[in-house]
């Protein structure tokens, strides 16, 4: 890029030229563009995705959860010729998707660090509800990120925001690689003690350019608030030296790419709102880490827009045009850069909406095709050729569990019950209301903690990471809370299900639960085989847990496909 | 999915699966049994100084004394007396140069053998590549005390995917979830794992197989760890022969590490924690290497006595070495540019020390050796061509760094 022509002229020029090729949506860039590309490379992609694995598919993507059986049934009876976009509408209005967004959000930007104290930490329901908030209005990605980058735990600015920092240890090196790695998809890491010998992209200047943002600021526990803040230190300079040339730099504060900024000259003494003490956090006058979050959500800031668009894609299509997902450099360009372009531009254009984006991703022939590999051949899976089979989230299995055994749904109809008892007039509001469906969600979060503990990974890993391992299955087959969720038992869909006299249509109902399909027919079969000895409800429920067990151990029902 | 194999690793490949060598008491352990590796994890990062190469009387040489060994010519830390008369079963290298003082990086580039990341550690790696038709117990098992810190488990099996990720056992304590529910009898047991299979198999006819065949070993995998939880339950050692090994984390985890090998867990890691010497290192380095220097001899004599050791790799490493400089805290602090590994067992030539570090032990004198070749020396060790590629799903990858090579010098 020349230095003579700023950055945002450029990304203008771009913006101009882009237009006039496309005068379409983005899904429809994209299938334009992909069609090219398998065209290009002799890649046959996958036939389109049936209703039963679009349905399963979009509710785990958008709402976190596999679909109910009258949900799924619905959808498949329905007729209407629009219906998928209808449902995609549907699901990204739903006070599920900012939840299950807070959810995968949390991930991303926490990758379920905590401080070295764990008592320190932000409190998850607090940060999940400041994110839930952020996606139930569709904050834009660049007024989110300004916020958490800003926030010093105070109550000025957003103070659950302060969790990014506070998860980290405020630790300045650490957060200069996540910075990197989450909002910009560079991890500089190497790049700290020399320049990167892999990436001649990857600049030790541009490590410390971020790290002099950071580099004055610490972790600051307010103990008679009993809250964790960012103390920020008026002074600090930074320099470092390549451990493998010697050769020795300064730097000011500077993104990737961009200008170095010059503190401001203050006057002698006028340094801080308040100064550091040994007990009270200190708050300069001019802080570089505010900058960072006023420098970083810019269009003209390299790699922020394409971060956000490479991410979007990986949460629906399993992994990112570039990928790993924060080693963006060139000797790892996109597998379809044509594509990041477009959705880059179109988030640029769009003003970071992101839900604007996973709807028109959703959109795309892509998303919608078959995880049924096309016959004869395997794409490699950075062809997008066909669906790729995602093991769920610790998230999405948690859920999908307890929906599958009707527990989440058992759970949402008492409150339901009692809303209308209690409280009649706002039964309509309140099912509609984020706030209203995530106190339930939280209230069986607590009771099945174990659920999501035997799920989840290590500190450190974010969900694109997550395969099954022995410690899954051992929990699957012989953990005693699991248990709980599949024997007959009122709430769970035993009940519903026992109470079937045709077994037919018991069968139907139980992989439409549980598959989000109806059964083939020899799957019909084996349930009616199964179930017709039983007499009682009882019989018949305890006749129905090994299949139900089985299914749920399947990987039909492990994998997002 | 199966890396291309050389025609030694074919050979040792059939071999080992003629003779169910995995399961076979350890009275008929032969040639052809299978390898396997132990890698004993000194985290924290323990000093060269006061172990493998000391320096008695010069500036940084600390208060220890250095002893003869039972190789002529050869001294080692006063701290370790037992491991000095046995110094003539080991090869150590005193040159290692890799540069990482960092924990975090260093325990994942010591074991991945790389910087690149994404790659797998050496447990996992091995046990994917002396993986055999039929295994069911998991191919890397890691051991540790509970706590204290996330990179001790740093990297694992990188794109080699779940299955040869390390088996945490914590505490010593098995996997959770190893003994069947209360109140379910053998029939519906039978009846959910039919139906969990024949779902599979539909799915599989028209779907990706890696990942399903993945989830589905984990079943395998479990199955084989609930039969065989015993081999988790020390309470079937002798007071005696826990006393041998010391009642410690280090000393349970090393005769755990010991039973896993014999019930045919192809690699083991035992991490021993606390040497990260910031301050007090002389303490710390005498009451660290008292646990390691009797529970590691105690080792090496059980898996020679037992025949084990002919096909048993065993690692000594941490992250990083120590520096030679003494802060004004009496500690050593991170340091990767001069320091000490030590191996025996199959494959290694016995009471050999290559390299050498100068004077102070500042720098590597000669034989510099960096994180790349220790790689490929375990891997050559064990018998697995280390200049092959995986091979994944048309990716190639070559298994270690191919800028580095193995150390002649200390392969048998």
């Amino acid at each position: 890029m020349s230095p003579r022509i700023p950055h945002h002229l450029l990304t203008l020029l771009c913006l101009v030229a882009s237009l006039g090729v496309r005068g379409e949506g983005l899904h429809e860039q994209i299938d334009a563009l992909l069609a090219k590309d398998w065209a290009a490379a002799n890649v046959a992609p996958a036939a389109m995705s049936s209703d039963p694995e679009f349905v399963r598919r979009l509710h785990l993507d958008l709402n976190g959860v596999i679909p109910t059986a009258a949900e799924t049934r619905a959808f498949l009876q329905d007729t209407h010729p629009e219906k998928r976009v209808r449902l995609i509408d549907q699901l990204l209005a739903r006070p599920e998707y900012s939840l299950h967004m807070a959810r995968v959000f949390d991930v991303m930007l926490i990758e379920r660090r905590l401080p070295a104290v764990k008592s320190y930490d932000v409190a998850v329901a607090a940060w999940r509800t400041y994110l839930a908030e952020a996606f139930a209005a569709n904050k834009p990605w660049n007024a989110l990120v300004r916020e958490v980058l800003a926030s010093d735990g105070s109550d000025e600015l957003q103070p659950a925001a302060v969790k990014f920092y506070v998860s980290r240890d405020a630790d300045p090196h650490q957060l200069t690689r996540d910075v990197g790695r989450v909002f910009l998809g560079s991890d500089l890491q190497c790049a700290q003690c020399h320049d990167d010998p892999r990436f001649s992209d990857y600049k030790q200047a541009d490590y410390f350019g971020i790290y002099a943002f950071l580099s004055r600021m610490s972790f600051h526990r307010d103990v008679k608030l009993n809250r964790s803040f960012i103390s920020e230190k008026a002074v600090g300079e930074v320099s470092f030296t390549s451990v493998f040339t010697t050769e020795q730099g300064k730097t000011n504060p500077r993104l990737p790419g961009g200008e170095m900024i010059a503190d401001p000259m203050l006057e002698k003494g006028k340094e801080y709102v308040s100064a550091p003490t040994s007990t009270a956090r200190g708050v300069p006058v001019y802080s570089r880490r505010k900058q960072l979050a006023e420098q970083m959500p810019r269009t003209e800031t390299p790699g922020f827009a394409r971060n956000l668009g490479n991410r979007l894609w990986a949460m629906m299509l399993g992994r990112g045009l570039v990928h790993p997902l924060d080693l963006h450099h060139a000797k790892n360009p996109p597998s379809h850069p044509a594509v990041l372009s477009a959705l880059e531009h179109w988030l640029v254009e769009h003003r970071y909406d992101i839900k604007g984006c996973l709807r028109e991703i959703a959109l795309s022939r892509c998303y919608q095709l078959s995880s049924e590999l096309p016959p004869g051949s395997e794409p490699m899976a950075d062809a997008f050729a066909v669906a790729p089979l995602r093991g769920l989230t610790p998230e999405q299995m948690r859920w999908s569990l307890l929906r599958a055994c009707g527990r989440l749904d058992a759970s949402f109809m008492r409150a339901e019950e009692q809303l209308k008892k209690t409280k009649p007039a706002e039964v309509e509001a309140k099912l509609k209301n984020w706030h209203w469906v995530k106190e339930n969600y939280e209230a069986l979060e607590k009771a099945t903690t174990t659920l999501i503990a035997a799920f989840t990974p290590l500190p450190g890993t974010d969900d694109s990471k997550i395969d099954p391992v022995v410690d899954h299955a051992l929990f699957l087959l012989n953990n005693p809370k699991l248990m709980d969720l599949i024997k007959a038992a009122p709430g769970t869909a035993f009940d519903r299900w026992s109470a079937f006299t045709d077994p037919a249509a018991m069968a139907e109902d139980v992989y439409l639960s549980i598959f989000n399909r109806r059964p083939l027919a020899d799957e019909a079969a084996e349930v009616v085989k199964i179930v017709s000895a039983a007499k009682t409800e009882k019989d018949r429920a305890e006749a129905l847990q090994p299949l139900v067990w089985g299914l749920l151990l399947s990987a039909e029902f492990r994998f997002n496909h | 999915m199966q890396p291309s194999l050389t025609r030694r690793q074919a050979i040792a490949r059939l071999a080992g699966a003629a003779g169910t060598a995995a399961f076979a008491p350890s009275a008929f352990a032969t040639s052809a049994h299978r390898k396997q590796l132990l890698v004993l994890f000194l985290s924290g990062g323990a000093s060269q100084l006061e172990t493998w190469d000391p320096k008695p009387g010069t500036k940084f040489g600390g208060p220890f004394r250095a002893i003869n060994t039972s190789l002529d010519g050869v001294r080692i830390g006063e701290l370790l007396p037992r491991t000095a008369k046995i110094m003539h079963r080991l090869a150590v290298v005193r040159s290692v140069n890799s540069n990482l003082p960092d924990h975090e990086k260093g325990h994942y580039a010591i074991q991945a053998g790389r910087l690149a990341p994404g790659y797998p550690v050496l447990g996992s790696a091995v046990a994917k590549l002396l993986e055999q038709p039929g295994d069911v117990l998991p191919g890397y098992i890691t051991l540790r005390r509970a706590g204290p810190k996330a990179y001790t488990d740093s990297g694992d099996a990188g794109f080699l995917g779940a299955k040869y990720e390390g088996v945490r056992v914590i505490d010593g304590l098995p996997p959770e979830n190893l003994i069947v529910p209360a109140g379910i009898n053998a029939a519906a047991l039978q009846s959910r794992d039919a139906v969990r299979r024949a779902a599979d198999q539909r799915f599989l006819r028209s779907h990706a197989k890696a990942p399903i065949n993945g989830y589905s070993t984990t079943f395998d995998q479990a199955r084989a760890l609930m039969q065989r939880r015993e081999i988790f339950d020390l309470k079937a050692e002798s007071p005696k022969d826990i006393e041998r090994y010391g009642r410690h984390d280090f000393g349970k985890n090393c005769m755990l590490a010991r039973r896993l090998l014999e019930a045919g867990v192809p690699c083991v890691r035992v991490v021993h924690f606390d040497w990260d010497a910031h301050q007090d290192n002389f303490y710390w380095h005498q009451m660290r290497c008292a646990e390691f220097d009797r529970t590691f001899v105690t080792l090496l004599d059980d898996l020679e006595q037992r025949g084990m050791l002919e096909h048993t790799l065993v690692v000594v490493t941490g992250e990083m070495g120590r520096t030679p400089q003494i802060n004004n805290l009496g500690g050593r602090d991170h340091w990767g540019r001069a320091w000490s590994v030590a191996m025996a067992g199959c494959g290694i030539k016995q009471g050999i020390v290559h390299g050498a570090t100068n004077d102070l032990g500042t720098e590597v004198k000669e034989h510099e050796v960096g994180i790349g070749d220790l790689f490929h020396t375990y891997l050559t060790a064990l018998g697995i061509d280390s200049s092959a590629d995986y091979d994944l799903n048309g990716q190639t990858n070559p298994i270690a760094d191919p800028a580095a090579k193995p150390i002649k010098a200390v392969l048998a």
